[in-house]
């Protein structure tokens, strides 16, 4: 059923330039998720960030390709009502700190040095996997930033900062090493728009909440918590993201075109003249799921007779049949069989002087053998050596050679 | 104040002013200047613009025949090469180097590691045509009595030797596309992969499956047999409770690949962070759910489908559910094994889409070079990548361990050069022994890359520097050179004394002094 499919994918890629439709070319995908502010009033960067993974995870990123970076854990905090929970909306309906949560970087691991090394991936030895960014030339990698940032600058725990070149350098250092495909960067900041006005490496798509001396605003607070919970920007980007599915054809020209000042509160903006394709033909998926493309594998029943044959060939020793694993598993029992000979040649070489006496060649005939003259006089040499031994005194002790008796090669 | 502790006081501020600019700024200079390791750029950069020109990889071939005696057959054979390779721009030169079957040289290498170097066998037949061998490195040509009259035998031999024995050579290394990955299905070539097998059933009934003994008597060999390209790791486990979200499918009719792979979840089996190599493939032998999928998958047609997935591995999808207590048995696993060692041929990018192997041997012979190649390329854009970057970034540290990297690196690359130049050197261990260093010339040029201590916060605003140096320097520099000023301007007392009032004592002077220094 699925045969057919095979045909009409690869007819469909080569249609694909005809009708204008410009494909992604990344074959996996990552996201990296900053929360900067630290405190328990900065409640709502941490719940931007947790409701922003939990939606690439629904939507398929798995977690060994999601970066998150927590700058502070309000889910234990001593004034959550709710310990060990995170909530974006008053009504607490989904718990966003559940239990397959899985963060990277925590509390001051969120540095702005970290940050960095976790883009340039440069790391000493030591750095975990799970704690890398392990991109490469296939990867779409979607950045999400939310703190508290001014002109051109974002403030890292409140003891330091990032300013826009820094991001921008970075980023060139992942073009120079073919780090990435395609850049989708986010930020949620006052004044957001500032931090991606700098950059100038290809293929970067930027969309921020606020515009230049702009701030962003929380969308609601939560009595119960008594901080607000969730910012405008993003509360109205998750809004649109949880219509999405993994087949969603929906692009990122639609979630652009619902922000709107009404909802936002803010300009929000967007950057593409680094951004090589045009945004109606950029899906959500392409930076916001991870689909992985299934093709239907043809040729099983040559593999099931392959199989049959070699375990059927087993028993009656039948013909080499072409196949890579049958060529494996014929260069192994060659090998094999070489070093069993050597083996062999190399065990039986004693004899060979008794069985040269008699004019005959014993390494030819392996296994058992009628000719009984190597048995005997394995048989005589044993009992000489027992008589010689008998005869040695017991109570003689072995007294030391001295230099002289010692023979010139010892 | 007296003249002598006027020149004491001036000698002191002229040496303090020494020790700020003598000592003061060459420390502060050396404590705050970034340490920057002096790369070869310029040779880098050559490199890179492939101004010296010094790869010609040379790859001998032997040419025998039992039939005649052709005593100047190779030299024939090499013009016709030589031509052939000519007519097609070349962006890596690359050449055959044709020669007489040499017995002793070939016999002795054939049977102590196999067969090392490529034969071109020449077979009198009624026709001409050629044929690759499947398990050696060999081609055999078909020649009759006419081609021999004609002379078109050279041509004949030219042609099946550039053109179909070394095919993946004459393809990738004649084209605009050279030596730049472009295969979507492949991963990157690594030499460590990690194969993660994994057995996922959508029930919690327990399960076994001989997988031990047929890893062993399958897989084994094939890690074996590829040991000179890759270094294989295993692991296997098995899954409860997860059949992929396979079974969202069962309730569709027309199941199609799109639906495939938006349905299908392979989060759980991206596991590769928990193993040190940096590439992995993977096998899912997935069996639905009993309570979901009593029926079995309705998409599925026989009693298993096998898919790929780019740059993943392969799953195997099974149509009915397993029962309690069930046991998979290697004859169930073995066409599974079959298929797969095919699979990771296409996966490790040794042969596109699904088109036939003619010759395994050949064309892991070829793929060794290519990857050669690409790595010598790969580690020369990294270089030109770090050498661009530094320049760049002039506030980027350059630490020394940098710069030995680099520089062992491009030894390493000419070391590696001259084993590819070679013409009288082409056997199985000139070319592993090349790839292992390829590897490491690799790992070299990135550890340089990625070095550490190269990460630095490149942009620093002004107001930045100011906030930090005023409050140290400000003071020292203020005090020292007004200081210095004061003292240039001040005028020793008995000078002053001596145009202003020349007949007082001096013993009002050494008052006047006292009340100065109180």
């Amino acid at each position: 059923m699925l045969g057919i499919w095979r045909y009409i994918l690869i007819a469909l890629s080569v249609l694909q330039p005809v009708f204008g439709v410009i494909e992604s070319k990344h074959t996996n995908n990552w996201a990296v998720l900053v929360s900067t502010s630290r405190f328990w009033f900065n409640y709502r960067h941490m719940a931007n960030v947790l409701s922003m993974y939990r939606t690439v995870k629904r939507l398929g990123i798995p977690d060994s390709q999601i970066i998150l970076m927590l700058s502070d854990d309000v889910a234990c905090n001593s004034r959550n009502l709710f310990p060990g929970s995170v909530f974006n909306n008053q009504d607490h309906a989904i718990d966003l700190y559940g239990d397959s949560v899985e963060v990277d970087y925590r509390g001051y691991e969120v540095t702005v040095e970290n940050f960095i090394r976790l883009l340039t991936d440069r790391w000493y030895e030591d750095q975990p996997k799970s704690k890398r960014l392990l991109t490469d030339e296939n990867s779409n990698i979607f950045i999400y930033m939310t703190g508290h940032g001014g002109d051109d600058f974002l403030k890292f725990q409140d003891a330091e900062e990032i300013a826009s070149e820094d991001i921008a350098d970075a980023f060139e250092q992942m073009y120079e090493k073919k780090r990435y495909n395609e850049i989708f960067f986010m930020v949620d900041t006052c004044q957001a728009n500032t931090m991606y006005s700098k950059f100038y490496s290809p293929n970067i798509l930027a969309v921020g909440s606020s515009e230049i001396d702009e701030s962003s605003y929380s969308h609601h607070s939560d009595v119960e918590i008594g901080v607000a919970v969730i910012d405008r920007f993003t509360y109205y980007s998750l809004d649109f993201l949880e219509g999405i599915e993994k087949d969603s054809n929906t692009t990122l020209q639609d979630l652009f075109d619902s922000y709107t000042f009404e909802k936002v509160h803010s300009h929000a903006g967007i950057r593409k003249d680094l951004f090589q394709r045009d945004l109606k033909d950029v899906l959500i998926t392409d930076f916001f799921a991870n689909v992985q493309n299934v093709i239907p594998d043809q040729g099983k029943d040559e593999f099931i007779s392959a199989a049959d044959s070699k375990i059927s060939g087993d028993n009656k020793n039948d013909s080499f049949v072409p196949n890579i694993l049958n060529l494996a598993l014929e260069r192994t029992a060659w090998e094999s069989e070489k070093i069993r000979e050597n083996e062999t040649s190399a065990g039986v070489s004693p004899f060979t002087k008794t069985s040269k006496l008699n004019g005959n060649n014993w390494i030819r005939q392996e296994g058992s053998s009628t000719n009984t003259y190597p048995h005997i006089i394995a048989v005589i040499v044993v009992l000489f050596t027992s008589t010689i031994y008998c005869l040695i005194p017991r109570s003689a002790s072995p007294t030391s050679t001295t230099k002289g008796q010692r023979l010139p090669y010892m | 104040m007296p003249s002598t502790t006027f020149k004491l006081r001036k000698l002191i501020g002229v040496c303090l002013l020494a020790l700020y600019l003598l000592l003061g700024v060459p420390v502060w200079y050396k404590l705050t200047t970034t340490y920057r390791a002096p790369l070869p750029i310029e040779y880098i950069h050559a490199l890179h613009e492939d101004k010296l020109q010094d790869i010609h990889m040379v790859i001998p071939v032997y040419i025998k025949c039992d039939t005649y005696r052709f005593p100047d057959l190779h030299e024939a054979v090499q013009v016709q090469v030589n031509s052939l390779l000519n007519s097609k721009n070349q962006n890596v030169p690359w050449s055959l180097q044709l020669m007489p079957y040499d017995a002793k040289k070939l016999q002795d290498s054939n049977t102590s590691k196999g067969a090392d170097y490529h034969v071109v066998n020449l077979v009198l037949d009624g026709f001409v045509g050629f044929s690759l061998a499947y398990d050696a490195k060999e081609t055999t040509v078909f020649f009759d009595d006419s081609s021999v009259i004609t002379n078109d035998l050279p041509f004949f031999i030219a042609q099946t030797v550039v053109e179909h024995a070394f095919e993946l050579e004459w393809s990738e290394l004649s084209s605009e596309k050279s030596l730049k990955a472009t295969n979507s299905m492949a991963i990157s070539y690594r030499p460590n992969i990690h194969v993660s097998i994994s057995l996922l059933t959508g029930d919690g009934y327990p399960v076994s499956w001989e997988i031990d003994s047929t890893l062993k008597k399958y897989f084994s060999p094939l890690r074996k047999f590829l040991s000179p390209l890759v270094n294989f790791t295993v692991d296997t486990g098995i899954l409860y409770y997860n059949d992929l979200n396979l079974h969202t499918l069962n309730t569709r009719k027309n199941v199609t690949w799109q639906d495939l792979s938006h349905s299908i979840d392979l989060s759980e089996l991206l596991s590769m962070n928990y193993f040190s190599e940096s590439a992995s493939l993977n096998l899912a032998v997935v069996f639905p759910s009993e309570q979901n999928c009593k029926h079995g998958l309705s998409f599925i047609n026989d009693n298993w489908d096998g898919f790929l997935v780019p740059q993943w591995g392969m799953i195997v999808v099974n149509k009915y559910p397993l029962k309690q207590n069930s046991s998979l048995t290697e004859r169930y696993l073995t066409p599974i094994m079959y298929q797969f060692a095919t699979n990771i041929f296409q996966l490790l990018g040794l042969k596109k889409d699904s088109q036939e192997l003619i010759s395994p041997s050949i064309t892991i012979d070829s793929f060794k070079r290519i990857t050669i190649l690409q790595n010598i390329h790969k580690a020369e854009e990294t270089l030109w990548s770090l050498a661009k970057l530094t320049q760049a970034f002039q506030t980027m540290s350059i630490p020394k361990e940098v710069l030995r990297n680099v520089t062992e690196a491009l030894e390493l690359r000419l070391q590696i050069v001259d084993m590819l130049n070679d013409p009288f050197q082409g056997d199985d261990e000139l070319w592993n022994r090349a790839l292992i260093l390829s590897n490491q010339l690799v790992e070299l040029s990135e550890a340089a890359f990625f070095h550490g201590e190269m990460v630095q916060q490149n942009f620093f605003p002004q107001e930045h520097k100011l906030a930090v140096y005023l409050p140290l320097l400000g003071p020292i520099t203020v005090v020292t050179f007004f200081g210095f000023i004061r003292l240039i301007k001040e005028k020793p007392d008995d000078k002053k004394k001596r145009s202003n009032e020349p007949e007082k004592p001096t013993g009002n002077v050494v008052e006047k002094t006292y009340e100065l220094e109180e």
